[in-house]
């Protein structure tokens, strides 16, 4: 909203000048006063006069009434016949739809200029010939603008709960659809009158648009440039004011259009570059175990406008060879932001302020970039969620595959595709040899996330880091990919690290399970024993909460708090069953009840039956 | 059983090829099905993407024009009811979506969405909509203080309580809900599942349930309708389908959800590849071509939904006997 | 194929409507072109020679046979003569065409080679100073119209420093370095709101790239961050820039006026304006025909750049 400010109080002032011109006691803009031609600032002409001995302010504020008053009648014109346009193509479809928008490419097939240039051989030229030829310029941009939102809120389901509520037709189109377009549109408006006014002086400079003697911008420049050399002030003003009004105006815009439109951060957002942390400054310890990868103490923070939050804290984990462990949470638990940090991609407002995380004897989050890079892809891969942005749509899936496997072994393009096509045939793809020159767009979900696995296993990971590699898959597609992942395991001996927000698939794929809720781990273990014993509140609400069996779901209320408003103490303790004071007061440690089993609760004990522990 | 409030007939749809330069094939989504709903029953329509589920529910309501069928709605025949009419009948029939982001207008305070239906129906007079919007804020589980409030103040959750209670407001005997808590996480779909068994109890609503999650359906309906690729596969009690899966694409479908418990997890019967496209589907049996049962005959005749058993499953498959 | 058949279709189709719209409002109009055309100073020709004019120009026939002969001519590429001195107008065209696009070529390789790599560097160092000074600088670009930079240019260069000529045309072969002198500031002009255009776009779709789940993926293979800006953002982040350029050529080939007349550029605007003061019908015609021919030839090349570009859009 700040960046509305300053151009839009420009333009305030000059609309109000404009409209105030008759009132001001300027002089006569017309009145010709041969005595005084060129003359320099004077009394009562502190801008001086013209080439007819006119007064140059006068005509600069009745210019700017000129330029305005057409460049918005024009605008409001288009605007009104364009969006009825567009709300009639877009919401009745068929005829209506031809006639009111597919038409309008007509007018897209004339430069605008020359359009204009036309209209005025015809008509000759004049204020009235300007704002007919600029609405009809204008009209096009108003009704696609207004046809592409209407067609997008057509598909819209809350405007389809009013049309299923039973309402009419009006009550849609006025009530839900005009208020969606009302902004594009508004900033189309915008836009249409700034590119009006640059227009109307373009033509009245060539001497086509605002007949003389009446004041215009255009023709001031027009004239003045006949005696530049003589007085080159007369030239400076009339560019001056149209600059800065076009410059106000589009600035303007621009603001308006990031205030509308969502998609573009309304902000911008100063982003600090991550200091990365000394190697080596402070003693690490060793890593403790024969783990493929060990996280200690992982905490990321990210710094935002209401101050840095910690969406992941005193995270420790570990995965051994050939062992899948599976990191499961609801939305928001921190579970893809661990993963992320560790293969070092985070974006650069996330830091990973404290912590380790052990690969093969060293800490990937203290490793320079070239370091890192040798390794993602290398010893250590991920596959995303959803194959089909994760996968560049402009490269076959076996380029990007080859790109993937160039990157870390040192072979000839021709063996890098002998290769990928190996890897094919081993990720399941039927036809590997065809397949490869296929684009993504052109493959199912399926074969998509297979191609995501084999570019992940292209160079023999020692880890691979899946993150929610089947969400967005059916559920029968999401078997094959998961016996694919299970069988790839067994084979190579890899670990995997499996994120997922499914109790089920972690119970059919993992072998432990790190249960994260709200940033931290609260319960791991071995899958059996978690899900068979769950010991932290947390893991028991959520396996009661999971419809299996004929008992019916219990949901737990209240939701998992935003990080900016995590809880002192226990972070679970506000929808806790078993929450006393004692939890809230302190933050609970992770403890660990024996070897591969650690639940932060400090009621677990008493929660649970002593026989249950042994 | 009683009487079916809402019945379809061979419902059909058929979308036209798109394609900005040439026609494509015509797309068969949802091809002769019938399914009806009792009052106070709740109905499961399970499939993948693309087994025409959706569009089934969207003609059922209306909302979408069917190729072919006809649906009977109170014992009328709703097909050629007229504009005023279609308006009288959305009064008591409404639709619950997926995206609890999607399906509220940002711009809008939840209270007069809320009111929306009350006032489209001129259903109160306007000084007792308020009291009414509160009620249903109630009902769902919201604090009434805030239908005040736009919908981006909740959460996930939260709006699709919103979107509940403004499906409620016209006092619904058929409600659809489409996919109601596939965005949700876990512990909040449970939330969802509960309130919708409760209205259902205690409205004795009629329900259409659309998902993919067969647990979710197993659990919260009576009947279910298996679909895959726009074809009705099998139905019968939900009992019945979860322990008994007679056809081979229930059995694969049931076998390749992922389950919590080891015990539940039957054999696991991989499908081979991906559906077929809707705008080409196999000739005969739409799932042959995944089908580990499949013979030659599977091609030649479209296999029609026949009565199985004695617990009133019904399933499309000429081999049902010998694989049972 | 099919699909490239098909696009050649409808610009063809598009061009004969423009063409259709052009011919008939020149003869909805109100008034004879005739009587115009011979009107001197508000004294009504006389009847006798205004005759003889529509006879000669056909305006005698009825309008089905005059659109006909219209039709057929375009097609022979015959667009008639000029009123004024009867010139054919295609010759003119085939003089001054050429040098409007020599123009609107220079321009626009001068904005593509600054704006694209400073719009993509810009982007990379978004919030840095060289981002604020050259956003800045391209809000600032796109405010000055056209003939506004031109007339400056002109003032301060050629009136004030006399370093540069203030205008006129040289052809190439008659003296190569006068000619590239006399090019340099109207192509300068005419760069300056396309280069600002472009630089926008090139930041904003850089931008957009960088944070597509494939440049992650792209930096997860431990490829060089070279090699993911070269093939992975810049490579995807095309496309819209590639977009609004074919767009703003089109708008030059109209805007070029400006410029032409503010440095004596002999382009296709000392003809057209000269036509549309004296309403010499047929040159404007054939004027405005070819220009809008020329911009549908670029909007098709463009969408052919695009299927190249984007394999998505060849099989859709």
């Amino acid at each position: 909203m700040k960046k509305l400010w300053i151009p839009g109080a420009i333009v305030a002032l000059i609309i109000l000048l404009a409209i105030a011109a008759p009132i001001l006691g300027l002089a006569d803009p017309v009145r010709q006063d041969i005595a005084n031609r060129l003359a320099g600032p004077m009394a009562g002409s502190p801008l001086g006069r013209d080439e007819f001995g006119r007064d140059v302010l006068s005509r600069l504020i009745w210019g700017a009434r000129t330029s305005l008053g057409v460049a918005f009648a024009s605008a409001i014109i288009a605007g009104v016949i364009g969006t009825a346009f567009g709300l009639i193509g877009g919401w009745f479809r068929g005829l209506g739809e031809i006639l009111t928008v597919r038409s309008m490419d007509i007018i897209l097939c004339f430069p605008p200029v020359l359009l204009a240039l036309l209209v005025v051989t015809l008509m000759g030229p004049g204020a009235g010939t300007l704002i007919l030829v600029l609405s009809v310029l204008y009209l096009p941009g108003f009704a696609r603008v207004t046809y592409a939102e209407v067609l997008s809120a057509r598909s819209l389901d809350y405007v389809e709960a009013v049309r299923a509520l039973g309402a009419p037709t009006w009550r849609i189109l006025f009530r839900t659809v005009l208020p969606n377009v009302a902004g594009p549109v508004l900033v189309q408006l915008s836009l249409a009158v700034a590119s009006a006014v640059v227009l109307e002086s373009g033509l009245s400079f060539l001497g086509l648009g605002v007949v003389p003697p009446a004041p215009s911008w255009g023709l001031m420049i027009r004239g003045a440039r006949a005696t530049m050399e003589q007085a080159p002030m007369l030239l400076l003003w009339p560019c001056a004011a149209l600059t800065l009004t076009i410059l106000a105006m589009n600035l303007l815009c621009d603001g308006l259009r990031d205030a509308v439109d969502p998609r573009t951060p309304a902000g911008r957002r100063r982003l600090r570059l991550v200091d990365r942390v000394f190697p080596g400054l402070v003693p690490a310890p060793a890593p403790r175990s024969d783990a493929v990868l060990e996280v200690q103490n992982l905490t990321v923070e990210i710094a935002t406008p209401r101050g840095p939050i910690r969406p992941v804290q005193d995270v420790s984990l570990s995965v051994r060879a050939g062992e899948t462990l599976a990191i499961v949470g609801e939305s928001g638990s921190g579970k893809s932001v661990t993963a992320t940090a560790v293969m070092g991609l985070l974006p650069p407002v996330a830091v990973p302020v404290e912590g380790h995380a052990w690969l093969g004897g060293k800490d990937v989050l203290r490793l320079s970039e070239p370091e890192m890079r040798a390794l993602r892809g290398g010893p250590m891969a991920m596959v995303f969620q959803d194959p089909m942005s994760s996968l560049n749509p402009v490269h076959t899936v076996g380029a990007q595959v080859v790109e993937a496997i160039q990157a870390h072994q040192k072979i000839s393009s021709a063996e890098a595709w002998a290769k990928a096509e190996e890897l094919f045939k081993r990720v399941g793809i039927a036809d590997p040899a065809k397949r490869l020159r296929v684009y993504p767009h052109e493959m199912s979900g399926g074969m998509r996330q297979r191609v995501m696995i084999a570019m992940g296993i292209a160079n023999n990971p020692k880890l691979l880091i899946c993150d929610e590699p089947t969400t967005a898959l059916d559920v029968t597609v999401q078997a094959q990919i998961l016996d694919l992942l299970n069988d790839l395991k067994r084979e190579t001996g890899m670990a995997m690290i499996f994120i997922t927000h499914s109790l089920g698939v972690v119970s059919e794929i993992a072998d432990r399970v790190a249960v994260m809720y709200a940033g931290q781990v609260v319960e791991q273990g071995r899958v059996e024993e978690v899900f068979g014993n769950p010991l932290h509140p947390y893991t028991r609400a959520l396996l009661a909460a999971v419809p299996e069996g004929e008992e019916p779901p219990l949901g737990i209320p209240g939701i998992v708090p935003p990080p900016h408003n995590f809880p002192v103490g226990c972070r679970f303790a506000p929808r806790c069953r078993f929450a006393t004071a004692a939890c809230e007061a302190a933050p609970p440690p992770l403890e660990a009840i024996r070897a591969e089993r650690q639940v932060r609760c400090i009621r677990w004990h008493e929660l649970t039956p002593t026989e249950a522990v042994a | 059983m009683n009487a079916p409030l809402i019945e379809a007939v061979g419902l059909s749809k058929t979308f036209p090829g798109k394609g900005l330069f040439r026609k494509g094939r015509p797309v068969q989504a949802v091809k002769h099905i019938d399914a009806s709903v009792a009052r106070g029953e709740a109905v499961g329509v399970v499939g993948e993407s693309g087994s025409g589920k959706s569009t089934l529910g969207r003609m059922m309501l209306g909302l979408m024009p069917a190729t072919e069928g006809s649906v009977r709605f109170d014992g009328k025949l709703v097909n050629d009811a007229s504009r005023a009419e279609w308006r009288r009948l959305r009064r008591r029939m409404q639709i619950v979506f997926q995206d609890p982001y999607g399906s509220l207008d940002p711009r809008r305070r939840v209270g007069d969405q809320i009111a929306d239906g009350i006032s489209i129906h001129g259903l109160l007079p306007s000084r007792k909509r308020e009291r009414r919007v509160a009620e249903l804020l109630n009902k769902v589980g919201l604090d009434p203080a805030h239908a005040q409030r736009f919908p981006h103040e909740f959460s996930g959750g939260q709006r699709q309580r919103i979107g509940i209670a403004r499906a409620l407001s016209t006092g619904p005997d058929f409600l659809v809900a489409d996919e109601p808590v596939s965005a949700l996480d876990v512990s909040i779909q449970a939330q969802v599942i509960q309130l919708l068994g409760e209205l259902r109890r205690d409205l004795g609503l009629a329900m259409l349930f659309i998902s993919h999650d067969l647990p979710v359906v197993a659990n919260l309906c009576d009947r279910v309708i298996v679909m895959y690729l726009g074809r009705v596969m099998e139905e019968g009690t939900a009992r019945s389908v979860f322990a008994r899966p007679v056809h081979p694409y229930t059995r694969a479908l049931l076998s390749a959800t992922p389950m919590l418990d080891p015990a539940r997890r039957a054999r696991r019967i991989l499908l081979q590849g991906d559906p077929p496209s809707p705008s080409n589907p196999p000739s005969g049996c739409v799932f042959r071509t995944r089908c580990a049962h499949a013979r030659d005959a599977c091609a030649e005749v479209v296999p029609e939904l026949r009565p199985f058993g004695d617990a009133g499953t019904r399933v499309a498959c000429i081999r049902a006997e010998e694989i049972a | 194929m099919r699909w490239l058949l098909r696009r050649i279709g409808i610009s063809l189709a598009l061009a004969w409507i423009v063409a259709t719209i052009v011919f008939m409002t020149l003869h909805m109009v109100p008034g004879d072109p005739a009587e115009i055309l011979l009107s001197t100073g508000g004294v009504s020709p006389d009847p006798a020679a205004v005759a003889e004019l529509r006879e000669r120009l056909g305006l005698d026939q009825p309008l089905l046979d005059q659109y006909g002969h219209f039709l057929l001519g375009l097609t022979r590429g015959d667009l008639g003569v000029s009123l004024v001195d009867e010139y054919p107008v295609l010759d003119e065209i085939a003089l001054r065409l050429p040098r409007t696009l020599e123009l609107i070529l220079a321009g626009t390789l001068i904005a593509v080679v600054i704006a694209i790599p400073a719009g993509t560097y810009a982007a990379l160092h978004r919030g840095g100073l060289f981002d604020r000074i050259a956003s800045g600088a391209a809000a600032l670009l796109l405010a000055v119209p056209v003939f506004v930079v031109g007339t400056v240019l002109v003032l301060v260069l050629a009136q004030i420093l006399r370093i540069m000529p203030a205008g006129g045309y040289v052809p190439l072969a008659q003296n190569p370095w006068q000619h590239l002198t006399l090019l340099a500031l109207p192509s300068l002009a005419i760069a300056k709101g396309l280069a600002a255009v472009v630089f926008r776009m090139t930041r904003a779709s850089v931008l957009d790239a960088l944070s597509r789940d494939y440049v992650r993926t792209a930096h997860a293979k431990g490829i060089s961050p070279t090699r993911v800006l070269v093939k992975h953002v810049v490579r995807n982040a095309l496309t819209p820039v590639l977009t609004v350029l074919g767009l703003h050529m089109g708008t030059l080939l109209g805007g070029t006026v400006l410029v032409e007349y503010v440095f004596n550029w002999p382009g296709l605007s000392t003809p057209l304006l000269r036509a549309v003061e004296a309403r010499d019908y047929p040159m404007v015609v054939g004027i405005v025909l070819t220009i809008s021919g020329l911009f549908l030839l670029i909007n098709l090349i463009m969408d052919l750049l695009y299927a190249a570009l984007d394999p998505r859009i060849r099989t859709a």
